[in-house]
C-alpha cells in the first residue's frame, strides 16, 4: 500500500462506519448487532491504519496525498496516534457503556446506531483536522468536528443536554469563526506574497516562505487563531462550552472530546504559532501561549477543588491540563516543547481512562454528584481502583505519567528562566491535585449508599480502562524508544521555524554591521572631498 | 467614481444592514434583512470583480448569491414557519447602544488594518476595516440577542465579514476556497436550525434567558 493509498483508506474507513451504522437502523432487529460490529471493525482498521501509518512517518518521513491536501509528518503523526488509540479504546468502552444504556431503555436500537454513526463521523473529522495540510481545510476540518459532535452532546435530549449541545456549537462555532478569520488572514497574506499564489493554501508552503509574510497581518491572524482554536481546544476563557458539554454528554464521548478534540484543535493552534514565530519571532506568540497558558491552569486549579459535579471537575481538569500544554508551547525550546508534546499524550490516557471511570460510576450511582458517590470501592471495587490510580495519576503522584511530564514542563520554564512562573505553576498543581485527592478519597471509600446495585459492570467496560492505565505506568516508568524518537521529531520541527527566524536575524545583524564598517571609508572619502 | 470607492461605499451599507439585522424586531424581518445584506455582499463581490478583472469573483457572487441570498435565509424563515410556538424576543441593546458599538467597532478595526502594507489593499483599507468590523460585529449580535434562533444570525453575520476579508485579499482564491467555507457555513446554519427545532420540542421557549440550568 503507497502512502496516498494508505491516508486516503485511513480516512475513508471511519467516515465509511459511519454510514454503514447510520445505515443499520434499517435492519429492524439486526440493527443493534450489525451496528456495533461495524463499529468494532471501524475503530479496529483505524487503529491498525494510524500505527501503520506513524511507522511509515518513522521510517520514510512525512506522507504526502491528494497533491498536498492531506499531509502527516511527525507532529500530526502524534496526534493521529492518540485518535488511533484513544478512538479504539473509547470506543470500545463505547460499545459496553451502550449496552447498559440499551438494556435499561435509555435508548432504542435506532438511538444507538445513531451514536456508532456519529462516533465515527467525529474520528473521521477529527482525522481530517489532524491530516490536513490545506489551511482552509483545517479550519473546515475543526467546525466539522463541532457540527458533527453536537448531536453527541446532546444525545440525551434532556433540558440541560440540549443546553449544553446549544452553548457548544454557538461557542465553538463563533470561535472558530475567529479561526477562519484568522485562516483568510493568512491565506491572503500568503497568496500576495508567495510565488504561487494558488500554494497559498498549503501549510508547508506557507512555512517555507513565512518570513516574507506580513508582519501585521501574521499578529493579527495569530491572535485571531489563538482566540479561535484555542476556544476549541478548551483554553481559558473560551472554555465555557466545555464544562458543559464534558459533563452532558455520554461519557465514552466526554473521554473522546476531552482526550483528543482539545488535541487537534491545538494542533491547528500550534501550525499556525510555527508559522508566527518564523515570520516575526517567538516573542510575541510565546507571550500569548504563557498568558492563555496559565490563565486556564489557574481558573481551572480553582473550580475542580471547588466541584461538586464529577464529570464537570474532570472537564475543568481537561481546561487545566490544556493550560499546562500551552505554557509549555510559550515557555518553548526543546525542552518546552518536548515536554508538551508529552503531556498532550499523557492527558490524553489520563482523561479517557477517568471519564471511563465516571461512566462506570454514572451506570451505577446514575449520578456525577459527588455527594451521591460513595463506597464505590465496595460497590465495584475494580473501577475504584482503576479510577482511584487514574485520578491520582492525573495529579502528577509518580510513577504515572503525567507526573514525567508536568516535572519536564517545570524544569523547561525553570531553564529558560521563568522560575517564577513555575512556582506559580507549582502551587497551583498543588491545588489540582487537593482537588482530585478529595475526589478520589470522597469517592471511593465511606458507607455505600443501599439502593446502588453492587458489582462490576463488565469486562468491555473495565478492559479498556485497564489498557490505559497500563499504558499511563508504561509512559511513567519507561516511555517506549518509539514514542520519544517521534515526540523528538515533532520537537524538531516545531522549532524548526524559530531557528529561521534566529538565522535571518543574525543575518540581517552581519549585513548591518558589514554596511556600518563600510561606512567610515566612505564618510573619510567625503570628508576629504570636501577638505 | 471608481472601482475602490464603490467597494468602500457598499462595504459601509453592509454594516448598515448589519445593524439592521441585529435590531430587527423579529427572526422573520432578521432573515429577511439578512438576504438584503447578502445581496449588497453579492454587489461588492461583483464591483471587485469589474475593478480587478478579476473573473474568480464573479463566481464567488454566483455562489455567495445561492448560499446567503437564498438558501440561508430559507433555511431560516422554514425553520420559523416549522416552529410550534411563536416567539418576539427582542434584542436587549437599544438601537442607539447598536450604533455607537458599530462605530467603535469598526473605527478600531480601520486603525488595526491601517498599518497592513501589502500592495493589494491600497485603496481598499477602508472596505477591509469595515470588514473586520463587520465580523466582530456579528458577536454583538449573538450576545444581544434573547432568542437563540436570531442568535444564529450572528454567526452569519460574522462569516460574511470573513467572507469580504477574503475577497478584498485574496479575490484570486480558487474557486473551491470559497465554496468550501460558504458550504461549511450552510451545514452550520442547518445544524443550528436543528437544535433550534430541538430545544424548542423540549423547552418550550428559544428564550436563551431559560437555557440556564448548567451553571459553576
Amino acid at each position: 500500500m503507497n502512502h496516498v493509498e494508505l491516508l486516503s483508506v485511513l480516512l475513508l474507513v471511519p467516515l465509511a462506519a459511519s454510514l454503514l451504522c447510520f445505515g443499520a437502523r434499517l435492519l429492524g432487529s439486526a440493527a443493534h448487532m450489525a451496528a456495533s460490529l461495524v463499529h468494532a471493525v471501524g475503530i479496529t482498521a483505524l487503529l491498525v491504519l494510524a500505527m501503520f501509518a506513524i511507522n511509515e512517518v518513522m521510517t520514510a518521513g512525512a506522507l504526502d496525498a491528494l497533491d498536498g491536501w492531506v499531509r502527516v509528518d511527525s507532529l500530526g503523526a502524534i496526534f493521529l496516534g492518540l485518535i488511533g488509540v484513544i478512538g479504539f479504546i473509547t470506543g470500545l468502552y463505547s460499545m459496553g457503556y451502550m449496552n447498559h444504556e440499551l438494556a435499561s431503555s435509555e435508548i432504542d436500537a435506532g438511538q444507538l446506531c445513531n451514536y456508532y454513526g456519529i462516533f465515527n463521523l467525529f474520528l473521521f473529522t477529527m482525522l481530517l483536522a489532524a491530516t490536513a495540510n490545506n489551511i482552509i481545510m483545517m479550519w473546515v476540518a475543526i467546525e466539522a468536528t463541532t457540527l458533527g459532535s453536537t448531536f453527541l452532546v446532546g444525545f440525551y435530549a434532556q433540558r440541560s443536554s440540549l443546553e449544553a449541545a446549544w452553548k457548544y456549537i454557538v461557542i465553538c462555532t463563533v470561535g472558530v469563526a475567529f479561526g477562519l478569520y484568522g485562516v483568510v488572514l493568512v491565506y491572503s497574506n500568503g497568496a500576495s506574497v508567495l510565488p504561487h499564489p494558488g500554494d497559498a493554501a498549503f501549510w508547508t508552503q506557507l512555512f517555507t516562505h513565512a518570513d516574507t509574510l506580513d508582519p501585521t497581518l501574521v499578529k493579527l491572524a495569530f491572535v485571531f487563531v489563538l482566540i479561535g482554536f484555542g476556544t476549541k481546544a478548551g483554553l481559558f476563557p473560551m472554555h465555557a462550552w466545555l464544562p458543559d458539554a464534558h459533563s452532558e454528554a455520554p461519557s465514552p464521548t466526554s473521554a473522546l472530546l476531552s482526550a483528543v478534540l482539545l488535541n487537534c484543535a491545538l494542533l491547528v493552534v500550534v501550525r499556525f504559532y510555527m508559522l508566527t514565530v518564523t515570520s516575526i519571532g517567538p516573542s510575541f506568540p510565546q507571550t500569548l501561549m504563557m498568558v492563555f497558558g496559565l490563565l486556564s491552569v489557574a481558573v481551572a486549579a480553582f473550580f475542580i477543588i471547588a466541584q461538586r459535579n464529577m464529570k464537570r471537575l474532570l472537564a475543568y481538569s481537561s481546561v487545566e491540563n490544556m493550560g499546562l500544554i500551552a505554557l509549555a508551547f510559550g515557555i518553548g525550546g526543546p525542552f518546552g516543547v518536548f515536554a508538551a508534546l508529552l503531556h498532550t499524550i499523557n492527558h490524553s490516557l489520563a482523561k479517557a481512562l477517568l471519564f471511563c471511570g465516571s461512566g462506570n460510576v454514572l451506570l451505577r450511582y446514575g449520578t456525577p454528584d459527588l455527594d451521591a458517590v460513595k463506597g464505590l470501592l465496595r460497590i465495584a471495587p475494580l473501577t475504584a481502583v482503576l479510577l482511584g490510580a487514574g485520578a491520582l495519576a492525573l495529579a502528577g503522584v509518580p510513577p504515572f505519567n503525567v507526573f514525567v511530564s508536568e516535572f519536564m514542563i517545570v524544569t523547561a520554564g525553570i531553564r529558560e528562566n521563568h522560575t517564577g512562573l513555575m512556582i506559580v505553576t507549582l502551587l497551583l498543581l498543588t491545588v489540582v491535585l487537593a482537588g482530585l485527592v478529595r475526589m478520589v478519597a470522597g469517592t471511593l471509600f465511606g458507607p455505600a449508599p443501599e439502593a446502588v446495585q453492587k458489582g462490576e459492570t463488565g469486562a468491555l467496560t473495565l478492559a479498556p480502562m485497564a489498557i490505559l492505565l497500563v499504558l499511563m505506568v508504561v509512559m511513567g516508568v519507561r516511555a517506549p524508544t518509539t514514542v520519544t524518537s517521534l515526540i523528538d521529531k515533532a520537537t524538531q520541527i516545531v522549532l524548526s521555524g524559530g531557528a529561521r527566524h534566529e538565522a535571518r536575524v543574525a543575518s540581517a545583524a552581519v549585513q548591518e554591521a558589514t554596511v556600518e564598517n563600510a561606512t567610515p571609508p566612505a564618510q573619510t572619502a567625503e570628508q576629504a572631498g570636501r577638505q | 467614481m471608481d472601482g475602490s470607492m464603490i467597494v468602500n461605499s457598499l462595504a459601509a451599507v453592509l454594516i448598515v444592514t448589519s445593524l439592521a439585522v441585529t435590531a430587527a424586531r423579529n427572526a422573520a424581518r432578521a432573515a429577511w434583512l439578512y438576504a438584503l445584506q447578502s445581496l449588497v455582499l453579492v454587489a461588492i463581490f461583483i464591483a471587485l470583480a469589474a475593478a480587478h478583472g478579476a473573473d474568480e469573483l464573479y463566481w464567488w457572487a454566483a455562489s455567495a448569491f445561492v448560499t446567503k441570498v437564498v438558501l440561508v435565509p430559507a433555511i431560516m424563515l422554514r425553520a420559523l414557519a416549522s416552529l410550534p410556538v411563536k416567539e418576539d424576543l427582542p434584542c436587549v441593546l437599544k438601537p442607539a447602544w447598536l450604533v455607537l458599538l458599530a462605530a467603535a467597532i469598526v473605527g478600531l478595526s480601520c486603525y488595526a488594518v491601517s498599518s497592513v502594507q501589502l500592495a493589494l489593499v491600497g485603496p481598499l483599507k477602508p472596505a477591509l476595516g469595515i470588514s473586520l468590523g463587520h465580523f466582530l460585529f456579528g458577536l454583538v449580535c449573538i450576545v444581544s440577542q434573547r432568542s437563540i434562533l436570531k442568535q444564529i444570525f450572528g454567526f452569519c453575520l460574522m462569516e460574511n465579514g470573513s467572507h469580504l476579508t477574503l475577497a478584498l485579499l485574496a479575490y484570486k482564491a480558487p474557486e473551491i476556497v470559497e465554496v468550501g467555507v460558504a458550504t461549511d457555513a450552510v451545514f452550520a446554519v442547518i445544524i443550528m436550525v436543528l437544535l433550534v427545532r430541538r430545544i424548542q420540542r423540549t423547552l418550550q421557549t428559544l428564550d436563551v434567558r431559560e437555557l440556564t440550568a448548567l451553571k459553576g
